[in-house]
């Protein structure tokens, strides 16, 4: 049971959806209370209004609201997580695209990619493919709301938790192991570029049409409403026509209106971003 | 493919529908909503309802047995409605199809007010076994010993029937269930439920029951069951030794077939409230044989304080037998028996010896004993263990020393000399935190000048505890501090120094308009400073809006005479939040003389002004607050309905109309 009132927790989550999109309710709320605890006492600050009060008018909000974004996202990601996407990205997107990937590179986007891990398998997934030695040339952009998961991601050094979906061969062929982390090998790091970013900035954060495909995987389940609308809006905007959108498992725009499609593969349903009519 | 639906999109359904709130179509709009597919437009919708529709409304929604969507949504916003909907859901016990029946019932025993039970009472024996079931249930959710006498009897009747009277007189807690439900235990097909619904209940005459059966119960499941139900009652009764001892009796005279063995095995492989509850039975009923493996979980550094406690109120269980335990081969019990005994001064020798232990742990364990003991002798040796020991002995040391005669400190002296280890003077200096003391000041100030943050601050705790001004003069400089860490340390120290120095110093520090400021005006409200309250007032018109919120907030801690005043002009600011913590500040002063404008609050667009209105016109729990309460109640933002229906239930009954 949370020690501080109910209104306090609706004044701060409700700043932290206006701001990150992020929604908090039950256990998310005693994880963020037991996170937020250490800060406030560094703060010498008694109540979560004060806290609230804090990112709000105290001439040093913006760099407190750096320091709130490790405490409000949840970094739980791993290589190769929900693996029929991947085998999607190699059998069924590229191909599509072969004419086109001729003259350009293939544009991928990680959105909320927390470590790296899913930016990095889709690395592996197309080198796997060949589609390297095939001629193909790709351009993973990566971003998450967390500075600190960027700079892990850059080292592209894990622990043994997000590899909990390889087995030893896997480990041993893309990792090497040193004192006790495994490191991702430098070949399958090629073409994957970091950067710190909110999805819900005011003027988007992604040029207009760039993206082949995006991947935002179980990150929309702690959307409010608006926040979701506005990120589907920002991912449509920013993939080009024909593109497409993959989402976790649990996430679904079918009763939703939007400017996508689904479309239905064996293991699921991804979306796909309209052509317009010539 | 499919082709994109033309449906306007989830938020600007949400849109339409509250752009729908003040005109006509409003209600038209709500009910429609109530079955959206989207759970947001329902959700919304529910909220609305709750404000908007009445009761007998909803009610006919509930009997919509053709949309199962819709009538969930119009149970969720009677629910919220709380007792505002009491008459109509009283009503629909009436009924003639059970189903609408139960729902009622589902309800009123969510909403919880006890006002309702009168009528849930008779359908309690209602021929449909499912309605039955549900009233008995209600009854528990409610709470109320009128419910007691009907539920009793049905105690011998239909097994789900009883069943659910038990749980329930289990959640009403009532004295007059205990002997009927002893009754049941162990020879009945509900002894496992009755024997949870008297853990519920924890009646103190409970215990000597529970422990007859205890020693005579052979299965499993039902001595965990008893145990648990005996850990809570002895940890509520207000004297358990005698009942207690009645069983430790017993078992010495070798009744009680295979308890000691069953005891013996939680204690070892048990956890939580089973643990907890054996130790508790060990204890309380002083049964020696079990005390080692007590004390090897008092031992266990993951352990159970709450163990070494226990013994702590029960000093007499080791005393018997102390020497014993610590002079146990095994040096978990060793331990156990230094943290968990208490000691005199004749129990020096024996712990002198202690100190030269092959374990670390229990030389530590040693270190707080002799501490306890107070004698000035010790000094010299826990000085020596706080220099020379092992981290666990010198955290130990510094435990020990806190209890000693403040002369004997005189013996910290070599720690704090300037060549000594920095780990060390810190450790020393968290000695003379503890407590108030006037020992090494001259060091204890050089140190909080030291360029070491962590030396810096112990010194600053130390000499928080220093009579005089020098060291207040050195706190007041910390507030000046390069490292905000021991800024804001310093502050907090000299806040809970207290004092008209400090409140003069830091009212002073008003005047400077750095960063500090913001942690001063905050400070100044923590102390209550009455004679700042002036100095902040004025100060107010020149701050930035986040030191303005502290000096509202800080006035409000304060209450100076003319708050009130102050609080109404600050309901005039643009402002949002400056209104929102002047609200806070007049549902804090909860004054008669303040119902008219917390009326106004009550019906203000902002949802944590009407909160704060909920707020203070519960504390001040007149008649009159009671209409604006049940408006409040069925507030379309739930924190305020919760916080309207808390200030509800807390009325005095003078405050509720006939």
């Amino acid at each position: 049971m949370s020690r501080f009132e109910a209104a306090e927790w609706k004044l701060l989550t409700d700043l932290i959806q206006d701001r990150f999109g992020l929604t908090f309710d039950g256990i998310r709320c005693e994880i963020l209370e037991s996170r937020l605890q250490p800060r406030l006492r560094e703060l010498h600050l008694q109540s979560l209004r004060d806290y609230y009060q804090f990112l709000r008018f105290h001439p040093e909000r913006e760099s407190e609201f750096v320091r709130l974004t490790p405490l409000i996202t949840n970094n739980e990601t791993y290589f190769f997580r929900e693996a029929h996407h991947f085998d999607l990205l190699v059998r069924q997107i590229v191909p599509e695209l072969r004419p086109a990937l001729r003259s350009r590179p293939l544009r991928l986007l990680s959105a909320a990619c927390s470590s790296g891990e899913e930016a990095y398998s889709m690395v592996i997934a197309l080198q796997n493919g060949g589609l390297e030695l095939a001629g193909v040339r790709w351009e993973i952009d990566a971003c998450d709301l967390n500075p600190e998961r960027i700079a892990q991601a850059r080292k592209a050094s894990y622990d043994a938790g997000s590899l909990r979906a390889c087995d030893d061969e896997t480990r041993r062929r893309y990792f090497r192991e040193v004192g006790g982390k495994y490191e991702l090998r430098e070949r399958y790091r090629k073409g994957v570029r970091f950067f710190e970013a909110n999805l819900l900035a005011p003027n988007g954060v992604f040029g207009w049409g760039t993206y082949d495909a995006i991947f935002c995987r179980n990150m929309l389940i702690y959307f409010g409403e608006e926040a979701f609308d506005g990120v589907i809006s920002l991912f449509a905007r920013s993939l080009a026509p024909g593109g497409y959108l993959l989402l976790g498992h649990s996430e679904s725009l079918l009763d939703r209106v939007s400017d996508f499609l689904p479309v239905s593969f064996g293991n699921g349903v991804i979306y796909r971003k309209g052509i317009p009519a010539s | 493919m499919s082709a994109p639906s033309a449906r306007p999109s989830v938020a600007t359904r949400i849109a339409a529908l509250n752009a729908l709130i003040d005109g006509e179509e409003r209600q038209e709009a709500i009910l429609a909503a109530l079955d959206d597919d989207a759970p947001a437009v329902r959700e919304r919708a529910i909220r609305l309802a709750t404000r908007y529709v009445e009761p007998a409304v909803l009610g006919e929604l509930v009997a919509d047995e053709a949309n199962a969507v819709r009538r969930n949504a119009a149970i969720a916003a009677l629910e919220r409605q709380g007792p505002y909907a009491l008459p109509h859901l009283q009503a629909m016990l009436r009924h003639d199809n059970p189903d609408i029946v139960m729902f009622a019932l589902q309800v009123l025993s969510r909403i919880g007010d006890p006002a309702a039970t009168a009528a849930i009472v008779p359908l309690a024996r209602h021929p449909n076994l499912n309605v039955a079931q549900s009233a008995i249930e209600a009854l528990g959710q409610l709470r109320t010993g009128e419910a007691v006498p009907a539920l009793l009897e049905l105690l011998g009747g239909e097994l789900w029937l009883q069943l659910a009277a038990i749980d329930a007189l289990g959640a009403i807690g009532d004295p007059r269930a205990v002997k009927p439900l002893v009754d049941l235990v162990p020879d009945s097909v509900v002894a496992e439920p009755a024997l949870q619904a008297l853990q519920r209940l924890a009646a103190p005459e409970s215990l000597g029951p529970l422990l007859d059966r205890l020693a005579i119960v052979r299965e499993q499941s039902l001595r965990d069951a008893l145990l648990l139900a005996v850990g809570v009652v002895m940890d509520l009764h207000p004297d358990p030794v005698p009942a207690a001892g009645r069983l430790s009796h017993e078992l010495a005279l070798g009744h009680g077939g295979g308890l000691v063995s069953y005891l013996q095995q939680v204690l070892q492989s048990g956890e939580g409230d089973l643990l907890r509850a054996a130790v508790a039975l060990v204890v309380v009923a002083r049964l020696e044989p079990l005390l080692p493996p007590v004390l090897q979980r008092v031992a266990d550094p993951s352990g159970a304080p709450w163990a070494e406690a226990l013994l702590h109120q029960h000093p007499e269980v080791l005393r018997g037998s102390q020497e014993e335990w610590l002079q146990d081969v095994d040096p978990r019990v060793r331990r156990g028996a230094l943290l968990a005994g208490t000691f005199e001064l004749d129990d020096l020798p024996t712990l002198l010896g202690l100190l030269g232990d092959p374990d670390a742990s229990v030389r530590a364990g040693a270190c707080r004993a002799l501490g306890s003991t107070r004698a000035e002798s010790v000094a010299p040796l826990l000085t020596e263990r706080l220099r020379s020991g092992e981290p666990i002995e010198q955290a130990a040391a510094v435990h020990g020393l806190t209890f000693l005669p403040l002369a004997t400190l005189r013996e910290l002296e070599p720690c704090l000399e300037s060549g000594a280890d920095e780990g060390i003077t810190i450790r020393a200096l968290d000695v003379l935190a503890a407590r108030p003391h006037a020992l090494f000041e001259g060091r204890i100030l050089e140190f909080a000048a030291s360029r070491a943050v962590p030396l810096r601050r112990a010194a600053l705790r130390a000499a928080a505890q220093l009579e005089g001004s020098r060291a207040e003069v050195a706190l007041i400089r910390a507030l000046a501090d390069r490292n905000q860490p021991v800024q804001l340390e310093a502050l907090e120290l000299l806040v809970r120094r207290g004092g008209e120095r400090t409140t003069a110093t830091l009212a002073a520090l008003l005047g400077t308009g750095d960063s500090l400021r913001y942690h001063v005006i905050r400070a100044l409200g923590h102390l209550r400073a009455t004679a700042a309250a002036a100095k902040l007032r004025a100060l107010y018109p020149e701050c930035s809006l986040h030191e303005r919120l502290e000096i509202v907030t800080a006035l409000i801690r304060i209450a100076p005479p003319d708050l009130g005043d102050f609080l109404l002009i600050l309901l005039e600011e643009q402002e949002t939040e400056l209104r929102r913590v002047a609200a806070s500040g007049l549902a804090e002063l909860a004054s008669p003389a303040l119902l008219p404008m917390l009326l106004t609050l009550a019906s203000d667009s902002d949802w944590n002004v009407r909160n704060e209105a909920a707020r203070g016109l519960g504390m001040l729990a007149l008649p009159e607050c009671r209409p604006p309460l049940l408006t409040l109640v069925r507030d379309v933002e739930p924190v305020v309905a919760r916080t309207a229906r808390k200030a509800l239930d807390a009325l005095p009954a003078a405050a509720i109309p006939a």
